[in-house]
């Protein structure tokens, strides 16, 4: 079964899926793409744009399966942004995989953290935020930087009838009336 | 308990395979001596720490902070495992080692020094690719079975092993979809980058049943082409159909671990030599810890090693020796 491949040229490996025929549709650029790394480079940018940010599918490709892959990708996605924003995706119930798809229709990823920032702060301006999803946006605004990293300086949010205020990496959430 | 404890080995020979058993394990690898472990998550901690008989555990290499110039910080629970013999193996995620651009150096260094804060007897990362064009696609995404991913996936190796101290082992992915002009099988794909490279292979069940059953195959097939006697550890894990793609076994982590995956993994250990390292990965929706301890032994009995769940060496009731 292992035959020696070190060395050997690369052949087809099952009849019909790499014929010449089909190697000429699956990217007219290929040929202008001498170099296999850069060719390989192209084509892997092409995937990933065609299933994380709204491009076309790379010709020649099974179009259901790379529909499928899209839907699991948001599926993990929704998932992972759940775990990181648990009051935000609490608050949408069932409606929270839904709303994380369309939130996240041609956006790459760039992690959960921003992810579900980029949406708390969506649904806030469109009114839709829980109180309690508001008070975990207040909260990571106060505390974190977009990227994740602590606040050094005291920072404060309003939120609802109130503010969410930190100082010295402490967290106080104050009622005004 | 020195003798539990997993030998930190250098690099194995290279071109192991060349004329080898074409059945597995006859080295016993890194793992050596074999067992049940778990994937180490944060949220089931508490469960993981209590199982007197595991042998070892995966971490997620990325999950944890430190690296360059601050040393890694190792979770509590996993210093404790630590302290108790079980070998901890870092597990990247994000390397992209088939990735046709360059390897991101920040990232081998950390995985590096992941190995080293945890003394841990290999290092495991994926045949996959995770960004390209400057977009992370959020998961690990099949490669094309070319003669170029092959050598860019081969140089990526190359150069995470000269980082490492200890040997690395490749695991193949469970892939939705195939490339359309694939040169090679994944036999004489992964046959191929083992040679090339002296990797050893972390072998997933899971994944082996999702090709399977999404390319329409037979799983053991791939067992006959790739060289068993370089698996280093297994991988079991949960997976379901989805409603909205029938037809389509997603390795989601989230859901139980099937019968055929079980049965997959009966299969494997029958042409393995040596009893083999298998562990559980679960990542989300955690059960309770009794249901995650009754997996764990329905994981020991199909692969015939003894369980997790017990203390001591006692083998499971009903395993297949």
């Amino acid at each position: 079964m292992t035959r020696e491949l070190r060395g050997a040229s690369p052949r087809v490996a099952r009849s019909g899926t790499a014929s010449p025929a089909s190697r000429d549709t699956t990217s007219a650029s290929v040929h202008a793409r001498p170099d296999p790394t850069a060719d390989l480079a192209a084509r892997q940018a092409e995937l990933v744009a065609a299933l994380v940010a709204g491009a076309p599918d790379p010709a020649g490709f099974d179009r259901d399966r790379l529909a499928v892959a899209r839907r699991a990708l948001v599926r993990k996605r929704a998932g992972e942004v759940a775990a990181v924003w648990p009051l935000l995706a609490a608050s949408l119930g069932s409606r929270w995989h839904d709303t994380v798809a369309a939130h996240v229709n041609g956006r790459a990823p760039a992690g959960a953290l921003r992810d579900g920032w980029q949406l708390a702060r969506d649904l806030g301006r469109c009114g839709e935020l829980s109180d309690a999803a508001a008070v975990e946006l207040a909260e990571r605004e106060v505390t974190l930087h977009h990227d994740g990293r602590r606040r050094r300086l005291p920072a404060a949010r309003r939120c609802g009838g109130g503010a969410v205020v930190q100082i010295g990496g402490r967290v106080h959430q104050l009622m005004l009336h | 308990m020195a003798d539990q404890t997993y030998a930190a080995d250098k690099h194995p020979p290279r071109g192991g395979t060349t004329g080898g058993s074409p059945r597995g394990g006859n080295h016993g690898g890194p793992l050596r001596g074999g067992g049940i472990g778990i994937g180490w998550r944060p949220a089931i901690a508490g469960a993981v720490g209590g199982l007197p008989g595991l042998r070892f555990c995966e971490v997620i290499a990325e999950s944890l902070s430190g690296g360059d110039r601050v040393p890694v910080a190792l979770p509590r629970g996993v210093a404790e495992l630590r302290g108790r013999g079980v070998a901890v193996v870092p597990h990247g995620v994000r390397l992209s080692l088939g990735g046709a651009e360059p390897l991101d150096p920040v990232r081998v260094t950390h995985l590096a020094a992941c190995a080293a804060a945890f003394e841990a007897p290999l290092v495991s990362e994926h045949v996959a690719f995770v960004r390209a064009g400057g977009r992370e696609a959020g998961h690990l995404l099949p490669l094309p079975r070319s003669r170029a991913a092959l050598d860019v996936l081969s140089a990526h190796v190359r150069s995470v092993q000269a980082e490492l101290d200890v040997p690395l082992a490749l695991e193949p992915i469970a892939a939705l979809f195939d490339w359309p002009d694939d040169e090679y099988t994944e036999g004489e794909f992964l046959t191929a980058l083992l040679e090339r490279t002296g990797a050893m292979l972390l072998l997933d069940v899971a994944n082996v049943y999702a090709n399977a059953v999404n390319r329409g195959a037979d799983p053991e097939a791939l067992f006959d082409a790739i060289p068993l006697d370089r698996v280093a550890y297994v991988h079991v894990a949960g997976g379901a159909e989805h409603a909205a793609d029938p037809g389509v076994y997603h390795d989601t982590h989230t859901d139980p671990v099937p019968p055929a995956v079980l049965a997959l993994l009966e299969r494997l250990r029958e042409r393995l030599d040596v009893a083999p390292a298998v562990m559980l990965e679960r990542d989300g929706r955690y059960p309770p810890a009794a249901t995650l301890r009754a997996e764990l032994d329905a994981i020991a009995a199909a692969a015939a090693l003894p369980s997790a769940t017990l203390a001591g060496a006692a083998t499971l009731p009903g395993a297949a020796a």
